[in-house]
């Protein structure tokens, strides 16, 4: 890899999450929450109601705490943390967007200053211009989400920039407006809930009432969030679609997650806020809070998760390779690519290991998360070098492996150090042996009986001699298929296990992972 | 520039999408921007944690003023150093990414501790400001202070991370000995002087800001316009003759052939040359102004050769990045293909950004003379 990897031990990719879904939870209030408070305070002169203006006031100290200070610095950090943890990524955005950026740089700026004067000057300016000053302050912070948002679905769907390499192709792509209308609703949705948070320090009567107002933005929020995600999704990219569908069962529960918080939201906030806002307690309002949060993290989550195995679709993998540059390592080798190695001896584990820190790590740790060790229980470097040719068709969510024959040896040599050799013998129950050996060198790309690629059909009525008969030949009949490296007696464990699954009479025995 | 022994990540294979005259002068500029900000909350930290102790004393009533004058503006100093800084980092990162990232990931854990530094600081800063009204409370002291050594600690970080960022020949054993980003560049004998030549420049150019800005008290409140400028002038002095020593102490950890840019090459010893000229005109001035039975005009004479002397220093920082990089990374090598339609709309929102935050601030000036007529 060009640049040397930041070895926390674990991916980066986490860090990554935790700062930036932090400061989306921040910044999308801080855009509807402008529009909040100027219109609460609109409200507040028409009805002439002094305690809601004074409510106003002490919001808006909160939210430029909140949003100056964390918001604000979350932003700049999420430029620090992609800049140590994908600075191959970081560097195409920079020069893909860096104008986009500076004019990104400009709302901000006038945001910041904005927001300053508006929540420190209530005393000495007259309403019309301190109004006027919150509106400044609500355009300049949604024109900065006009901006950031081309550069963040940018990287799902670049369109025809990865034709013409136009900025305005990138910034302007196929999921630009979905998702801006989409961010949109979930401001207006955070902007209530905020909302609601510091009414429960105000008195009952003033309390009441922001609650029902409050509510009614949050309410709003949640009942548009579903009309533009359904648009947005329906401008996904196919691939992205598959993995949601349940190719990958780990997008089923934050896209429960995210169902379930909104439903939350919208029964709480019709039933407490608007109808009962006296039933509106503090507990409920935490809680509110805790829904909101895991709603914008569901949604950011997905967002990443759909675009695997790419962090700039079409363009740049995960880990930082550009595809045009893979076919190119794949045939001279990557070693002029990987310039920070902890050794000069290119065919040992070593050398595997820092195979694995620059193309696997971005997702991958070795025992932790998505641990490798696990992955490749009962792989011998045989294998494993040769199911590295193969690793970008095992569930369509892992890049090419970018390597030449040499590099592949050596991590496969890494990767089978990882665990001691299975001893199948060993294991006395010859099904469990069987299913064992399947799992290890099968089942990371089929099923037998399930829906991903199953054996069934080709070997339901045959038996283990059929099987038998083709393992020596797996590589031969697809060009996708690893040859089968183990021992005689494990390719017989194996053979029975898959013949005996096919021919199950029941459903219930769904063989493989 | 490709050094075979010293491994360097090569430039993004996209080229710059402007000219690189337009690029580097944003960086210059929004950085020395940047700078005066992170001065004032640096030193205005500092002065601000010495002048609320000294205020508790009833005999010191112009230091209680002084700190709570500082609590009120600390935050925005905040706000701008950091609202200035990210421009800076974009331009640098557009420009110098390849070395930039790769240093960051080096000292990956301190550089990602700015973040939380940061945050910390800023909030101490609130709270200072919060809690400084008529005398600044024990603990608003103690927070204040421990914001003060977030910054110096950030100032650090900056300080080890822009200078390993122009010494590749380090990266590789250092990445060898420890992959995990737990280094600093210590080992750079020109690291130390420079972090304090950092921060005892921000007392200068604090300072000088600060006298400036008790001559335009002045006219409203005399006794403490005129103990602000005196004072100010006199630490201004004082840290003058300071940083000429560090200076040069500076000046000789660098390694010779870059400190030589200062003495043999024709616009560096011209920049050099008008950086020391401004720097003593500004000391006579200030010290002239200040130490008048009333403060001058001199003072924002010499102000305002403080500023020139901070953009002279820019540039001669950025004269010794290139100096530095010369074996290693040309930015004239680099290809160039100008996004012109869209530095367009960069440049008439920005005219346009500028013009709201003109109105802005007018209309603050404006609010704040009426209160005041109306309170008289």
């Amino acid at each position: 890899m060009n640049f040397p990897v930041w070895q926390l031990g674990f991916p980066g990719g986490l860090l990554i999450a935790i700062v930036a879904v932090t400061h989306v939870f921040v910044s999308h209030f801080a855009v509807g929450g402008g529009a909040f408070l100027v219109l609460t305070e609109l409200r507040a002169y028409s009805k002439n109601d002094d305690a809601l203006l004074g409510y106003v006031r002490r919001h808006s100290k909160f939210f430029a705490l909140l949003t100056l200070v964390y918001g604000a610095i979350s932003g700049v950090g999420i430029w620090f943390t992609i800049g140590l943890v994908a600075p191959e990524a970081t560097s195409s955005l920079i020069h893909t967007f860096v104008w986009a950026w500076a004019i990104e740089w400009v709302f901000f700026f006038v945001e910041i200053t904005s927001a300053i004067i508006y929540a420190s000057q209530w005393d000495r300016l007259d309403r019309r211009t301190h109004m006027a000053i919150g509106w400044i302050y609500f355009v300049a912070a949604w024109m900065s989400l006009f901006v950031i948002n081309g550069i963040i679905t940018y990287q799902l769907t670049p369109g025809r920039w990865l034709t013409t390499h136009n900025i305005w192709d990138g910034l302007f792509n196929p999921t630009y407006w979905p998702s801006l209308f989409l961010r949109t609703a979930m401001s207006v949705l955070l902007a209530g809930v905020f909302g609601l948070l510091t009414a429960t320090r105000e008195p009952d009567d003033v309390r009441q009432r922001v609650n029902r107002w409050a509510g009614q933005w949050m309410v709003l929020g949640t009942l548009l969030i579903p009309i533009f995600t359904w648009w947005y999704y329906s401008r996904f990219p196919d691939f992205s679609r598959t993995l949601l569908n349940g190719s990958l069962p780990a997008a089923q529960h934050p896209i429960r997650m995210g169902i379930l918080s909104a439903a939350l939201i919208l029964l709480i906030g019709v039933s407490c806020a608007i109808w009962k806002p006296r039933a509106m307690s503090k507990p409920l309002v935490v809680l509110l809070v805790f829904f909101a949060f895991s709603l914008m993290a569901s949604g950011e989550y997905l967002r990443e998760f759909v675009r695997k195995p790419w962090v700039i679709n079409g363009y740049i993998y995960a880990n930082g390779l550009r595809v045009a540059d893979v076919a190119q390592y794949q045939q001279a080798g990557f070693t002029r690519e990987l310039k920070f190695t902890s050794t000069d001896d290119l065919s040992s584990a070593q050398y595997g290991h820092d195979l694995f820190i620059s193309q696997c790590s971005a997702c991958h740790t070795v025992d932790g998360y998505r641990s490798m060790r696990k992955r490749v229980v009962g792989w011998d470097s045989a294998f494993a070098k040769e199911m590295l040719a193969h690793i970008h068709v095992l569930r369509g969510t892992m890049p090419q492996f970018a390597g030449n024959e040499q590099d592949r040896a050596a991590l496969g040599k890494y990767l089978a150090s990882l665990n001691p050799p299975v001893n199948y013998a060993a294991i006395s129950d010859r099904a469990v042996a069987g299913k064992h050996s399947f799992d290890n060198r099968c089942g990371h790309c089929h099923t037998i009986n399930g829906n991903f690629r199953p054996l069934k059909t080709a070997f339901a009525g045959g038996g283990t001699d059929q099987v038998q008969a083709i393992l020596p030949v797996l590589d031969a009949m697809s060009p996708n298929m690893p040859p089968f490296t183990g021992t005689p007696e494990e390719a017989q464990l194996l053979s029975e296990y898959i013949a005996s699954t096919a021919n199950a009479p029941t459903a219930s025995a769904r063989g493989g992972r | 520039m490709f050094q075979p022994n010293i491994p360097i990540p090569a430039a993004d294979p996209m080229p710059l999408p402007g000219p690189l005259w337009l690029l580097k002068t944003l960086l210059l500029v929004v950085f020395f921007l940047h700078v005066l900000f992170m001065n004032c909350t640096l030193a205005g930290g500092l002065t601000a944690v010495f002048n609320a102790i000294r205020g508790r004393s009833e005999r010191h009533p112009l230091s209680r003023r002084l700190s709570a004058d500082l609590g009120r503006a600390l935050p925005v100093f905040v706000a701008f150093t950091v609202t200035l800084g990210v421009a800076a980092l974009l331009f640098v990162q557009v420009l110098y990414g390849n070395l930039l990232y790769t240093s960051s990931i080096l000292v990956g854990v301190y550089w990602f501790s700015v973040i939380l530094l940061v945050i910390l600081g800023y909030y101490g800063y609130y709270y200072f400001s919060a809690h400084s009204g008529e005398k600044a409370t024990i603990e608003s002291i103690i927070v204040l202070s421990l914001a003060v050594i977030c910054f110096l600690a950030i100032g650090f970080i900056f300080t080890n991370n822009m200078s390993l960022m122009w010494s590749p020949q380090k990266w590789l054993a250092m990445y060898r000995a420890r992959p995990s980003g737990a280094h600093l560049n210590l080992g750079d004998l020109s690291v130390v002087p420079r972090y304090i030549h950092t921060i005892v420049g921000a007392f200068g150019v604090f300072t000088a800001a600060l006298a400036h800005y008790g001559t335009l008290r002045f006219k409203k409140d005399r006794e403490y316009g005129s103990w602000l400028v005196r004072r100010a002038s006199v630490v201004f002095a004082g840290t003058t003759v300071l940083q000429f020593l560090i200076g040069m102490w500076f000046l000789m950890s660098l390694p010779r052939n870059v400190a030589l840019i200062f003495f043999r090459d024709g616009v560096g010893v011209t920049v050099f040359g008008v950086a020391l000229l401004a720097t003593l005109a500004a000391t006579i001035l200030l010290l002239i102004g200040g130490t008048a039975k009333e403060p001058s005009p001199l003072i924002h004479a010499g102000f305002g050769m403080v500023l020139i002397t901070v953009a002279l220093m820019v540039v001669m920082r950025d004269m010794v990045r290139t100096a530095y990089l010369q074996p290693y990374f040309q930015l004239s090598r680099l290809q160039v293909f100008p996004q012109t339609g869209i530095i367009i709309v960069f440049l008439l929102t920005f005219v346009g950004g500028l013009a709201t935050l003109v109105w802005m601030l007018r209309k603050v000036a404006q609010a704040r003379s009426h209160q005041a007529a109306t309170a008289k």
